[in-house]
């Protein structure tokens, strides 16, 4: 792997050069993280403190969750052991700092990938493992239809994220009264709606669905069709470090393959018997695409077997099997109606 | 495998070859100590693009060395954003042996070349694949008076194709998947192919649907032939850029993204500068009214108001060059905004 070592160091030098103000600290991070992903025996991932379907705490240490799985699915590719993971539950205000200081490998938390965090946080964004966008929830109550009848209805929103950016962006186009009501972060956010200091709250209806199902009541709460942006959601790398941005991005096409080849677990055993040449380059039979990746070269057929294709974990977290109901959506396969797509194992 | 090698329709037939030369050559070998490609663009005055030598549609020269196509419009966008002057690129005809040496030597600063973005292409060579401008994939030409309308209907019909080539693979999987029976006849060179079948040997001839639009034109009687709806594999098409430069493939992404954000917010050529005035958010902060989302790459910001007063959005491009208003007639298909059916997304500018 002489060659990775070369290439790794000559992305730390050309990052360090171009780096400019805002990734000096990063460029100094940057670069061989698998290696110390290696030595530490487990993968950091940022995640949400909270987060019914993405990431939810069930005690003692565990995590559920579309990120807990994605997490999951990089140490069963690194480790074969999806449970060498240690999990960082990280507020939005310091999210991107932690990730460049180190204190996590990844960053997977429903983050936004935009211009501005892209190039002047200097991080780099993976594959979009969730298409998501901004929504609002209103109590029954309120006999609001539409986003376009919010106006002077109090909308609880955390402030610093993009999402207050849209909420005042859809208000301004559409001449809405605003009657913000700003909280720090999403805990006192819900907490703000659920005392009733305001009636609508605004995220990614993706968030909307999940606390609507905290609820005792959620028939009491409707998610109003309107989605106002596009909230597209991938993980996040410092920069600097192609090597691990790879392992990140070929993480979550494998995933994406693996079901668009029929390949879950329930099917694995099945499926080492295949000639399709793709399954079998997928799985490891063929080619070395893993230890070019600096991973060994059943590394997929790890991430299937512990974790599951993308639909499964989609399923399993977000969808018919699990109280959050989601439909895919957008996040179907390209070939089912949606963008989900990854490009070929090849 | 040589013998592939001319045809630009099967650019990554040639793949595992030009692998090989990449690990010979040690893809780490000219990364050293290069300058920040935007700044070296900046001094030199010039975007310099590795192109297809001749593609119809994504990237041709006519007889004055003017060149046309998609591919063609995406380095000209980067000069627009860069230089504020499209004429600011440089064109350097690559083929598919030397297309990826090139960029690794840096005689290129990118290569928007038709080249299918694939997990070994992605580990490597050193690159990064920038956003998919164009989701090719295979599919299926048949005569009209055959009467099929979906490749469904091709069982037991005879299928003209190139001897070796993925195209090969994909077709046997999916006759077998979909349990249809299926007769093929091969031949070394994909010109070998077209003329087989429109001399009759085959009922269809497959490879990549932007191929069969390019071949459909050289036929005697371009209305006598159909492209099915159907495509059986994936050839998500994407330029590529070196690593270790995470600013110069910012500016790739972002010029792309662009385009679509363009398309999408109804941004135009002919309307750019009364969009200037406009109140929508999404619009200021892609013409630069707002933010300063230019300067953090390194550019002007209003390198988004430049992209598209020079070139249009992405869906102008498209049209102009292989949609509706060009020769090839191709349908948006996949190549669709998300909001119309289709794959094409970008992430917001903001």
């Amino acid at each position: 792997m002489g060659m990775m070592g070369r290439t790794l160091a000559a992305a730390a030098l050309a990052a360090a050069v171009i780096a400019g103000v805002a990734a000096a600290p990063a460029a100094a991070q940057g670069g061989g993280t698998l290696a110390k992903v290696k030595q530490r025996g487990m993968v950091a991932c940022g995640i949400n403190m909270s987060l019914a379907g993405f990431a939810f705490p069930l005690g003692n240490g565990r995590w559920s969750g579309m990120n807990i799985d994605y997490c999951r699915a990089l140490a069963a590719a690194v480790f074969d052991d999806p449970d060498k993971v240690s999990f960082v539950p990280v507020s939005i205000a310091d999210m991107l700092d932690k990730l460049k200081a180190g204190d996590f490998d990844v960053l997977v938390r429903n983050v936004t990938w935009t211009s501005s965090r892209e190039v002047e946080s200097a991080v780099s964004f993976g594959p979009v493992n969730f298409f998501d966008g901004q929504g609002f929830m209103v109590k029954n109550a309120r006999r609001a239809l539409s986003a376009r009848n919010l106006t002077n209805v109090p909308v609880c929103v955390t402030g610093g994220s993009t999402t207050e950016l849209n909420l005042k962006d859809y208000f301004r186009v559409n001449a809405l009264q605003a009657r913000f009501v700003v909280l720090p972060d999403w805990e006192q956010t819900t907490s703000a709606y659920a005392s009733g200091k305001c009636d609508a709250i605004t995220t990614d209806v993706s968030g909307l669905h999940a606390l609507r199902a905290t609820f005792d009541a959620p028939d009491e709460h409707t998610i109003l069709p309107q989605v106002i942006s596009k909230e597209p959601l991938a993980p996040v790398v410092r920069q600097g470090d192609d090597q691990w941005l790879q392992i990140i991005r070929w993480t979550h096409y494998a995933m994406v393959t693996a079901e668009d080849l029929g390949i879950s677990r329930a099917t694995l055993d099945e499926q080492m018997k295949s000639a399709n040449p793709e399954v079998r380059r997928i799985l490891g039979l063929e080619g070395k695409q893993g230890e070019i990746l600096g991973l060994t070269n059943e590394w997929a057929r790890r991430i299937i077997r512990h974790v599951g294709n993308y639909g499964d974990s989609f399923e399993r977290n977000l969808g018919r099997a699990s109280p959050l109901r989601f439909n895919r959506g957008l996040n179907a396969l390209w070939s089912q109606g949606g963008l989900q797509y990854a490009p070929p194992f090849r | 495998m040589t013998r592939f090698a001319l045809h630009p329709l099967a650019p990554r037939i040639l793949a595992g070859a030009a692998l090989a030369a990449a690990v010979l050559a040690g893809p780490a070998v000219a990364q050293q100590t290069r300058m920040p490609t935007l700044e070296l663009v900046k001094q030199r005055g010039q975007v310099i693009c590795g192109a297809n030598v001749g593609l119809p549609g994504f990237s041709v020269p006519d007889q004055q060395g003017n060149w046309t196509g998609m591919d063609v419009d995406y380095c000209r966008a980067i000069a627009a954003a860069i230089f504020n002057d499209p004429s600011k690129a440089r064109f350097i005809p690559t083929s598919s042996v030397n297309r990826f040496t090139s960029l690794q030597s840096g005689e290129i600063d990118i290569l928007p070349r038709n080249v299918t973005w694939t997990s070994s292409r992605d580990s490597s060579l050193g690159f990064n694949f920038a956003p998919i401008n164009y989701y090719d994939g295979q599919g299926f030409m048949v005569r009209k008076s055959a009467g099929a309308k979906s490749a469904k209907d091709l069982s037991g019909a005879t299928i003209c194709v190139n001897q070796g080539s993925t195209s090969e693979l994909n077709l046997a999987d999916y006759f077998r998947t979909n349990n249809m029976q299926l007769k093929v006849v091969s031949f070394p060179s994909g010109e070998e192919s077209v003329k087989a079948y429109e001399g009759g040997r085959c009922d269809s001839f497959t490879t990549d649907m932007s191929g069969l639009y390019a071949e459909r034109l050289k036929m005697a009687n371009v209305a006598d032939h159909v492209i099915l709806p159907e495509i059986i594999s994936k050839e998500p098409l994407a330029p590529a850029v070196r690593h270790g430069d995470d600013q110069w493939y910012d500016i790739v992404k972002w010029v792309h993204f662009a385009m679509i954000t363009a398309e999408e917010f109804g941004v135009t050529k002919a309307n750019v500068d009364e969009q200037l005035k406009s109140t929508n958010p999404d619009v200021r902060r892609l013409l630069g009214v707002e933010g300063k989302h230019g300067e953090a790459l390194g550019l002007g910001n209003d390198w988004g108001y430049r992209i598209i007063k020079h070139i249009g959005n992405y869906g102008e491009s498209f049209h102009r060059n292989v949609g509706a208003g060009s020769r090839l007639q191709i349908t948006r298909g996949v190549n669709e905004l998300w909001t119309k059916g289709g794959l094409q997304y970008a992430p917001p500018i903001r």
